[in-house]
């Protein structure tokens, strides 16, 4: 969900994923960064995301990832139900 | 979660693309992980660490890179496939490297699938086969049902389907058709028989099936004199040298000027597949056929769309329930039965092709049971091979599939070659069937490839399922410590070989039985006597044209009238054969006809609905003494028996035995009435002559009357005729009749044509090939149980054989040490033959229970002998264990040759 959250601002290559995710959470969910790339070769085969290759800013070849209309829509499906879990959890603790 | 399950299309294709792109795949996959590590690396560096430094940081927060890519490659690709294509590979070398082994099972496999895909397919195109016409299921007969036989199916009376087309309502149209009938081309100048189907001109259109050329009947069309006929495409290319200008060419059919209008396309022909050259239209509802009494036409309805077979069937039964009232006299009781056309036209051959099939099945599964055995007798010998991959770290799992990857790949061998097989089978099929219906149709098309591949399948799981589990069962630990000995088998693994080659045996013996029961009983039709004698008597048959200047019809109704030219034609014709060098006799005689009532003058007339029946037939007065029939009473017919003389009859002796058990007959006078005319002068019986069998499996005589031909009435009702018309000309030759049957034939046919060129001489053979003809169908059965249980007997002697040999090999050790402590070779002989001979006595026993109660579906097919004949069963019973012993005997002999030092030193 994260991965595809982080693509909804456009098309990225894996290690700007992983640093923006750092970034943006503060390194709070920091793990192995390896684990990022299983993760986006899944969502591709799953027809989330689609990879084509490019340059970067450092004029290097890099794999940019892209959302598809699947994965915008798979997306939405995963952040409701996250915010009902969310929601779910907050009544629990408060109560 | 739902989106990407939707998308698993995109995921195959991804996957194939990578596939096919591998190294392309690999480099990229590398390429984005160094372009990651790459950016850390130097944003690292950026924060102050040094080149090495930087780089273990960026390695350990990344993790395990050659882990990763396994995880990733994994994920792009089809491991399961890819692992099942190394075990095919693995399969494939490891067979190629046992020859022996390979052949006899592919061998067995492909026999066994054969044989089934054989009898599928010829099933397949009887059964299985939609008519082909468009929308066929909705195709139906209708039958009508005798008067209190629920069950019977009779043809219609014509006029009566003509009624039900009027009055259904559930059905789009119903027309009539006869089957095909011979019909001659007097007038035409050519002494040939056309094959013609007598059909009711919406036949046509009701099928489904438009012209080649010109067009089909119109509903007018179906007169007397002239009349109009559509010829087959065949028909069109052989009289006719596919001239594209044949319509409105006219010859003559029965006498009768008939125009061509329409040429059929290629593949519209008979039911049934034989030759059928021409269409002859009938008016249903032609005064001729108003007194209802012709039941030789067939009634099929073409459903409306949505309607079904009960609604229809309920309909026809209202409709029948009319008919009865407006017709009491011809319809009482009379009822209609809807089944469809397929059922009605080839159900009968289920009765013929399921024992086969049965049969055949019964093959498969001995050679199943042969490749199984075999393939356990491997695994044993492999089981070192399986637990040292086994503590290789190899799963359960992956050793069981590698076994039903060899089996599967015997399996798909011996459908392969099975599949070559069903073409050399269907060719021998055709062969021994003769005029099987249908027969050229068979062929090996996409449902018996489909049905192939199906047992071919289900025979790999079937002959691999058991050796897999075992080899899965296998200890591992004590296979890997008894190392590469292959000491004794488990007991389990023993008494599964013992039950399978049991089983074997008792397949083998219900076959056995079946084929013997077969020849029994062609042996004894063979051996059937015929009640007169049938050496050197060649037979012939023609029939007179229905036509001027033969037959006159009388205007109005349904009657027909021979002219003298028949009599005089007959006459002439003996009279010149007679005479002809070479010809001891001849006579001549009508086709058997059983729809004769009588009365007895002086006796009281019976209930009506047991009125006495007989056979009747017309002869010369000279056929007794050609078929050299013994006469038991009185006189035969004699040349004093002329139309003006009193009428004589000649009857047989189950006639006198049912209808004059305690009188005489000789003198009594009869009347003899047929459904379709009454006789006004009474016939008086002047002799009685010996039953009579009209083909070898005649079971039952029939009462016959036999009669003159010159003292017959001159009108027929309702095509009755014919029965006067046609005839069979039997010529007893005056020596031994296989040096001269040709000149005899020809001489024959010579005197026809110098009587009337145009008249078409068909059927000559002698009469013992007449009557073998007449048990073709259980010769032909006979044959074929015959060849499947020879296989069944050697792949059963091959496993027998198989079996003992490996269990002489397992014990080599055992016996060695018997022969070391003194054992002698008649009783190491004893030891191995001892336990052939148990193991196939109790598959005698088994495969006896079995065969009671599974001959008793081919108990139609049997003459002379009963389903339980003890003396087969005994045969078989005791030959079979034989053939064990000698299977077993080579085993045998090995196990007395075992060296004792040879077998203990591989201690």
């Amino acid at each position: 969900m994260l991965v595809l959250k982080t693509l909804t601002r456009g098309a990225m290559h894996g290690y700007a994923i992983a640093e923006f995710i750092e970034q943006t959470t503060d390194d709070m969910l920091r793990v192995e960064e390896g684990a990022l790339y299983p993760a986006l070769h899944r969502l591709e085969l799953r027809g989330s995301l689609t990879a084509e290759w490019g340059v970067s800013e450092n004029n290097r070849r890099a794999r940019y990832y892209r959302l598809t209309a699947a994965g915008r829509r798979q997306l939405g499906e995963e952040s409701a139900r996250w915010d009902r879990m969310a929601a779910a959890i907050a009544r629990i603790m408060e109560a | 979660m739902s989106a990407w399950r939707t998308n698993t299309c995109p995921h195959i294709w991804l996957r194939l693309k990578a596939l096919i792109h591998r190294r392309a795949f690999d480099r990229d996959l590398e390429d984005e992980i160094n372009f990651h590590l790459a950016m850390r690396e130097r944003k690292q560096q950026n924060l102050g660490l040094g080149a090495d430094a930087a780089r273990y940081a960026t390695r350990r927060r990344f993790g395990n890179v050659t882990l990763l890519k396994e995880d990733i490659r994994e994920m792009w690709t089809f491991a399961v496939f890819e692992t099942l294509w190394q075990d095919v590979c693995y399969a494939a070398r490891t067979l190629r490297k046992s020859p022996a082994f390979l052949v006899v099972v592919v061998l067995s496999l492909a026999l066994g699938i054969g044989a089934n895909s054989t009898i599928f397919s010829v099933l397949n195109m009887l059964m299985y086969r939609p008519l082909p016409y468009p929308q066929p299921d909705r195709l139906m007969a209708i039958w009508e049902t005798e008067t209190g036989r629920e069950t019977s199916s009779e043809p219609p009376a014509i006029a009566d389907g003509a009624d039900w087309k009027k009055q259904s309502h559930i059905f789009e149209d119903i027309a009539l058709t006869s089957y095909t009938e011979p019909t001659p081309l007097a007038g035409s100048g050519v002494a040939e028989q056309a094959s013609a189907q007598f059909v009711t001109p919406n036949f046509f259109r009701l099928l489904g099936v438009s012209p080649m050329f010109g067009r089909v009947f119109t509903a007018a069309e179906a007169q007397d004199l002239t009349q109009t006929v559509v010829i087959s495409s065949a028909y069109w290319k052989r009289r006719f040298n596919s001239d594209s200008k044949v319509v409105g060419k006219s010859f003559k059919v029965s006498g009768v000027l008939s125009t061509i209008v329409g040429v059929m396309p290629p593949g519209f022909g008979s039911f049934f597949g034989e030759r059928l050259d021409l269409w002859v239209p009938i008016d249903a509802e032609s005064a001729r056929y108003s007194e209802r009494k012709d039941h030789w036409l067939i009634a099929i309805g073409r459903l409306k769309p949505d309607a079904t077979e009960s609604q229809a069937q309920l309909e026809m039964g209202v409709i029948a329930h009319r008919l009865e009232q407006a017709w009491p006299a011809t319809n009482k009781g009379v009822g209609a039965k809807v089944v469809p056309l397929h059922e009605a036209l080839y159900g009968w051959a289920g009765r013929y092709l399921y024992p086969l099939l049965g049969a055949v099945l019964c093959v498969l599964l001995i050679a199943c049971v042969n490749a199984t055995n075999l393939l356990q007798a491997r695994i044993e010998t492999r089981r070192h091979e399986f637990a040292l991959r086994a503590s290789l770290g190899a799963g359960r799992g992956r050793l069981m599939r590698q076994l039903l990857v060899e089996s599967g790949l015997l399996g798909l061998a011996g459908g392969a070659l099975g599949t070559a097989l069903t073409f050399a089978g269907i060719r021998l099929f055709r062969a021994l069937a003769e005029d099987f219906p249908n027969i050229d149709s068979v062929t090996v098309d996409i449902r018996v490839l489909l049905f192939t591949l199906a047992v071919s399948f289900a025979t790999a799981i079937l002959v691999g399922s058991a050796p897999a589990f075992q080899a899965a069962r296998a200890d591992s630990n004590l296979a890997l410590r008894e190392g590469r000995r292959g000491a004794t088998t488990g007991i389990a693994g023993r008494r599964t070989r013992h039950m399978l080659a049991v089983s074997e045996i008792a397949l083998a013996m219900v076959l056995l039985v079946g084929a013997g029961l077969m020849i029994n009983s062609v042996l004894r039709l063979q051996q059937v006597n015929p009640g007169f004698d049938p050496a050197n008597v060649l037979r012939f048959e023609f029939t007179v044209a229905e036509a001027a200047p033969y037959v006159e019809r009388l205007p109005g109704g349904d009657i027909e009238r021979v002219t003298p030219l028949v009599t005089a034609f007959y006459r002439q014709l003996l009279d010149k054969v007679t005479v002809t060098p070479g010809v001891e006799s001849a006579g001549m005689i009508t086709p058997f006809d059983f729809e004769r009532t009588f009365s007895v003058l002086g006796h009281p007339a019976p209930p009506p609905d047991k009125t006495p029946m007989t056979g009747f037939r017309e002869i010369s007065s000279t056929l007794f003494r050609t078929l050299r029939i013994p006469l038991k009473k009185g006189r035969y017919l004699s040349g004093s028996d002329l139309p003006g003389a009193p009428w004589a009859a000649v009857v047989n002796e189950t006639f006198v035995r049912r209808y004059f058990p305690n009188e005489d007959p000789i003198g009594q006078r009869l009347l003899l009435r047929s459904s379709d005319l009454d006789e006004k002068q009474t016939r008086q019986i002047v002799g009685v002559v010996g039953d009579v069998k009209r083909y070898l499996g005649d079971r039952r005589p029939e009462p016959m009357v036999y009669t003159s031909y010159l003292q017959q009435g001159s009108d027929y009702r309702g095509g009755s005729i014919e029965s006067h018309l046609s005839q069979t000309l039997m010529v007893r030759s005056a020596s031994n009749l296989d040096k001269q049957a040709t000149s005899l034939a020809a001489a024959v046919k010579k005197a026809v044509a110098e009587l009337n060129p145009d008249q078409p001489v068909t059927g000559i053979m002698t009469t013992e090939q007449y009557f073998a003809r007449s048990i073709g169908d259980s010769r032909f059965y006979a044959h074929l149980l015959e060849i499947f249980a020879l296989i069944a007997l050697l792949l059963a002697a091959i496993g027998i054989y198989g079996s003992m040999s490996y269990s002489v090999t397992e014990r080599t050790h055992e016996i060695g040490i018997r022969v070391a402590l003194g054992a002698q070779r008649a009783s190491i002989l004893r030891l191995v033959t001892g336990l052939g001979l148990k193991l196939s006595c109790m598959g005698v026993g088994v495969g006896m229970a079995l065969a009671l109660c599974l001959t008793r579906v081919i108990d139609r097919f049997l003459f002379g002998v009963t389903a339980t004949d003890p003396v087969t069963f005994a045969v078989v019973g005791l030959g079979l264990p034989g053939i064990a012993l000698v299977a077993c005997f080579m085993p045998a002999r090995r196990a007395t040759k075992v060296d004792p030092m040879v077998a203990l030193r591989h201690e």
